[in-house]
This record gives structure tokens, sequence and C-alpha cells, in this order.
């Protein structure tokens, strides 16, 4: 425990409410969507009914790839990323590094798409901002991962907001954990015959004690994200490198070896993958060629923590003789403590080192710090009470964001399942979104109370949620016994999910206007 | 010094000060952090320490009751990572030619 002076104690629960007041909102659509983006690729799955669950990489590919090493201008053959894309098929992007405009560095070059067939389906000449961004088959998961990181500001702006939001979380965390003067006992007190402010001043401080470390890594790793890129590495480049960003991502990503630009074919990249999978235990979920048709060609695949681990694996090998090189850690050429730390930084802000069931626990404790922020901004509201006639207008906009969000965001699904039969996701996912946003902020604005618009919004997010799984179906998603019998659960999992959720919704919705 | 001049210097400090020194400490650090096993603990530890520091520097500045050390810790900090900075930009030598033989 931390004790602090009485006027200390004053100003961290000022700073604590006041970075609330100005960040919280928007804090709590980064940590909403961001808490429904820990299932990213399995709301992918389910909203685009993909049943296939052989990865890509378990398929023979070394063909194919030759011949689309012969078709593409070599001038794109600097480097190659394989990764899977749609229905786990397999997209190769040949590109050249360029820095653009702006100063950023960009990857341009061609982008194939191949089938489970190992024919080539689509064809694209762009950018890597192209490539990796939003498709028919995968709006809706990018949808809610792009709010997440950068809530569709153009980078890098958005990039530097939610990376400020990230600091604002992390001064609510720290100040939260120095204001509460008794933290044990607090962690375990809830008078649920107290009187309503009283018990939701004590459901706050539970659900914010129990995630306090919780809130402190995702602040912490968050916040290193959004300006890791933005602002670290052309600042650190400058110091160390005269400016030179080229460099210094040699320097940190690159391959050990010395630069031999002579011409052979590449090796037998169906023999690497298959030793990576025997190695790692799992198949890569992403593999990237250096140098592909030279000598020096570096093959590098990546996979998910190994069982009991929390850091990522990589393998090395030799592009040109399909050698095993070595493990090689993910940053830097050899193991570091800086390579170390970088490269646990991702799983410890996706939760995805140990499968399903810490991206679960991710999963709710992401709930608990939405249901922190909107409760703290409401306790802030209720100890004004007397001034609450001029603050109305802020008890309406955090009725709006705190329970309309989640309404707006179940919309965007419902767009997007009955636009991509059509071929229109990308637009309608965000077109279902914003008009399901107006609709609620028109209603925020004329509803007589704001507790009444909010018992409105709950109920209509739940019928929105009931209403999901039969529409997956009627659009041609696979019926549940389908998808037990492609060994794809998680269909029939988010299916439950959601009737559950959408039921208590509407339940609770119903006992909150229940006259006491 | 009012105490609203006090008030204010510490919003200063916390605020834009904390931002300023945060950055130029990442800068400076990766002067005299040693480079580990692989070379590049230099380059990244500031990249991911960055957000702590920037937090230790906003709490040094509300919490410390005597603003003296605040604006010691936070000036000495800004100084001696500027200068190093300035210095490698005088020198005009970077750190990856002094790695390689």
């Amino acid at each position: 425990m931390i004790h602090l002076a009485k006027n200390q104690t004053k100003l961290m629960i000022a700073v604590h409410g006041w970075s609330g007041i100005l960040l919280g909102l928007l804090l709590y659509a980064v940590v909403i969507t961001g808490m429904a983006a820990v299932f990213a690729d399995e709301i992918g799955a389910w909203s685009a009914g993909h049943v296939e669950t052989r990865s890509a990489f378990e398929r023979p590919f070394g063909t194919a790839l030759r011949a689309l090493g012969e078709r593409t201008s070599p001038k794109y053959h600097d480097g190659v990323d394989l990764f899977e894309v749609g229905d786990h098929d397999l997209g190769v992007f040949f590109h050249r590094h360029e820095t653009d405009a702006g100063g950023t560095l960009i990857s341009r070059g061609m982008f194939y798409e191949l089938g489970k067939d190992g024919r080539v389906i689509h064809t694209q000449a762009g950018t890597n901002e192209d490539v990796y961004g939003a498709r028919n088959d995968n709006a809706l998961s990018s949808f809610l991962v792009d709010t997440h990181v950068r809530l569709h500001v153009p980078n890098p702006w958005g990039l530097l907001l939610t990376g400020i939001l990230g600091l604002g979380m992390l001064v609510a965390a720290i100040s939260g954990l120095l204001i509460h003067r008794h933290l044990f006992k607090d962690i375990f007190t809830l008078r649920r015959k107290a009187k309503p402010v009283l018990l939701n001043r004590d459901r706050h401080s539970v659900a914010g004690t129990w995630s306090l470390p919780f809130a402190f890594i995702l602040a912490f790793t968050g916040s290193f994200f959004s300006f890791y890129g933005t602002v670290g590495m052309p600042i650190v480049a400058m110091a160390a490198f005269g400016g030179d960003m080229q460099a210094m991502t040699e320097e940190v990503f690159g391959n050990p070896g010395k630069p031999d630009p002579r011409p052979t074919a590449i090796g037998n990249i169906d023999r690497i993958t298959s030793d990576a999978i025997r190695r790692a235990g799992t198949p890569p979920t992403f593999v990237t060629i250096e140098h592909f048709g030279r000598v020096d060609a570096k093959v590098t695949t990546y996979h998910a923590p190994p069982g009991g681990d929390i850091a990522p694996v990589s393998l090395l090998y030799n592009g040109a003789t399909a050698r095993f090189e070595q493990t090689k850690p993910l940053i830097g050429k050899a193991p570091s403590a800086g390579g170390t730390l970088v490269a646990i930084m991702s799983p410890l802000h996706f939760g995805n080192f140990a499968g399903l069931l810490s991206k679960a626990i991710w999963f709710g404790l992401g709930f608990a710090m939405c249901y922190v922020t909107f409760t703290g901004l409401r306790l802030w509201l209720v100890r004004r009470e007397e001034a609450m006639r001029s603050l109305d207008w802020l008890d309406r906009t955090v009725t709006v964001v705190g329970l309309g969000l989640p309404f707006a965001l179940v919309c965007a699904a419902a767009a997007f399942l009955i636009a991509m039969p059509l071929g229109t996701a990308v637009t309608c996912t965000t077109g279902g979104f914003l008009i399901a946003s107006a609709a609620v902020i028109v209603a925020g604005v004329v509803w007589p109370t704001a507790a009444g618009l909010g018992h409105a919004v709950q109920r209509a997010t739940g019928i929105a949620m009931l209403l999901l799984p039969p529409l997956r179906l009627l659009t041609g998603g696979p019926g549940w016994a389908a998808a037990i019998m492609a060994e794809q659960p998680i269909i029939v999992a988010l299916d439950i999910a959601l009737l559950v959720a959408g039921g208590a919704m509407i339940w609770r919705g119903r006992r909150l206007q229940a006259p006491r | 010094m009012s105490g609203t001049a006090h008030k204010w210097m510490r919003i200063a400090f916390a605020g834009p000060g904390a931002v300023i020194v945060a950055v130029v400490v990442m800068a400076g650090m990766s002067l005299w952090l040693p480079r580990g096993a692989a070379g590049i603990d230099n380059l990244v530890l500031p990249l991911v320490l960055v957000p702590l520091i920037w937090a230790g520097l906003f709490f040094h500045a509300c919490l410390d009751a005597k603003l003296w050390r605040v604006a010691v810790v936070a000036t000495g900090l800004l100084l001696v990572h500027g200068g190093l900075v300035a210095q490698r930009f005088l020198e005009r030598k970077p750190v990856v030619a002094e790695a390689r033989p």
C-alpha cells in the first residue's frame, strides 16, 4: 500500500477523474473494439463462414511460387511475404522497399492469391497498405481492428491518438492504484444493500482493482505499439543512424550473413514449411523470403508461441538450399534482452499466447476495463449531481457512446452479413456502423431522459444480437452441423455467445425499467 | 514565486515538459545503453521504455512536494541526453559504423 499525504491523494483523485473524463470516451471505444479484436480471427471465420481448418502452409505450393517468381518483374524480388488470406488460401506478395513522399518505409509490388488447388484466383499491383487492407471477406474483423488501432484516423495521426489514449490509461491505472487507501480490502468490498451511488462506487472499485495489472499491461504495450513506428523508430534512427531508417530497420530486423547477389533458383519451399511445422509444432502464421532468386536468399517462418511459452518462435532457413540455419529471435540476429522484451509485447497485448483460453481471459479483462471506464464516467457525473443540469449533455454523451457503440458494432456485423454475398462488405460494414451511430446520436438528442435512452439502446442491442445468428444462416453461412462436421466449432460457439449475450441484455433492460 | 506560478510550473513539467524530456531521453539513451548480445538493445530498449519514462516524469512532477527537485531532475535529464544527441550530430558518425569491422 502506498500512503500519500492528503493533498497528494486529492491531486491524484483529480488526475484520475480528469484523465478519465478527457480521454475516457475515446478510450472506451479503443478498449471495446480491442476486446472484440482479441477474437478477430474467430470473428473473421464466423462472419465469412470459413470452414477450412487446414493451414495453407500444410499444402504444397513450391511449384506455384516458382511460376509466380518467373512471371513477376525481378524489381519486385527484394522480398516475398507469404500469409493466409480468405478461407486458408495463400497470399503471396512480391515486393521491394521504398520510401514514400512522407518519408515512410513502404513495400510496393505484386500480390497474388492462390486457391486451394494452387491456381491464381486474384492478382493485384499495389503497396502493403493495399495488400494488407480490408477485403470483402474480412471487412468485419478488419473494421474492428482498424477502429482499435487508429480509430479510423489516417496514419500517423490515428496511431498517435491511440498512443496518447494509452498514456491516459496508464495515468488512470497508476493514479487509481495510488488513491486506494485500503487496496486489499477494496478488492472484496461490495456493499450490495448500500445506496446506489455507493454500490456503483464499489463495483467500479472492485472491477478496477482486479483489472489494474491488466490495465497497466494493456496501456503500456498499447502505447508502445502506437509510438514504436510513428515516433520511436524515426527519433532513435535520427540519433543513432543520422536519420537512416533503412539502416536501422536492417540492423534490428535483418538476417545475419553477407550479401551475395548471384542469381539462383529458390530452394524447395515445401520442404522448408514441412520442416518448420515439425520443429515448431504448429504451421507458420507468416513466412518471409528475403532476396528471392539469389544465392543469399533467406526464408523466415513465424509461429505462434509453443505450449507453456509466451514468446513467438521464428525459424531461419537458407533460401537457396532449403537448409535449416537457426531458431531466430523475432528481433535481432541473436537472442538478447531487448529482442525478447519486444517479442513478448505482442502476446501480452493480444493475449494470443495460449490459444482460446488466454484469448478468453483477455476478452473478460477487456470487458472489465470497459465496465470500469463506463462506471468511472458515471461516478464522476453522479458526484457532481448539483451541477447535473449543466452536465446533462455529458450524461447523454456517456450513454450514447457507452451503450450506443456496442449497438453500432452489432449493426456493423449485420450490415457485413447482408453485404458480403453481394461483394460490397468493405463499404457496407462501415456504412452500417455509421447509420446505427447516427440513429443513436439523434435518439440521444430527442429522447426525454438519459436513463430511458440507455434502456432502449440496451434492448435494441440485445435484439440485434439475437438476430445475428439467423441472419448469418439466411445469408448463406454454414449451419451448426456443417460447422461441427468441418471441425470449426467456433462458428457455433459465437452463435451461442451472441444468443446468450442478446438475451441477457434484453433481460437486464427489462429489469432496470421495471418499477421498484 | 506565487502559488499560481508554482501550479503552472508544475503543470508545465507534468504536461509538455514530461513529453519533451521523455522523447529526448529516448533519443539519448540509444547512445549510452549497452548494445547487448545482438547489438540492438540500445536501439529497442528506449522504444520499449519511453511510456514508462514519460509516466515516471509525469507522476514525479505531480507528487514531489519540492518543485525545484522536479526542475532539477527534468532539466538534468534533458541536458545530459540532449547533449549526447548534439555531440553525435556534431561528430556525424553513425553508431552502426562503430559496430561493424
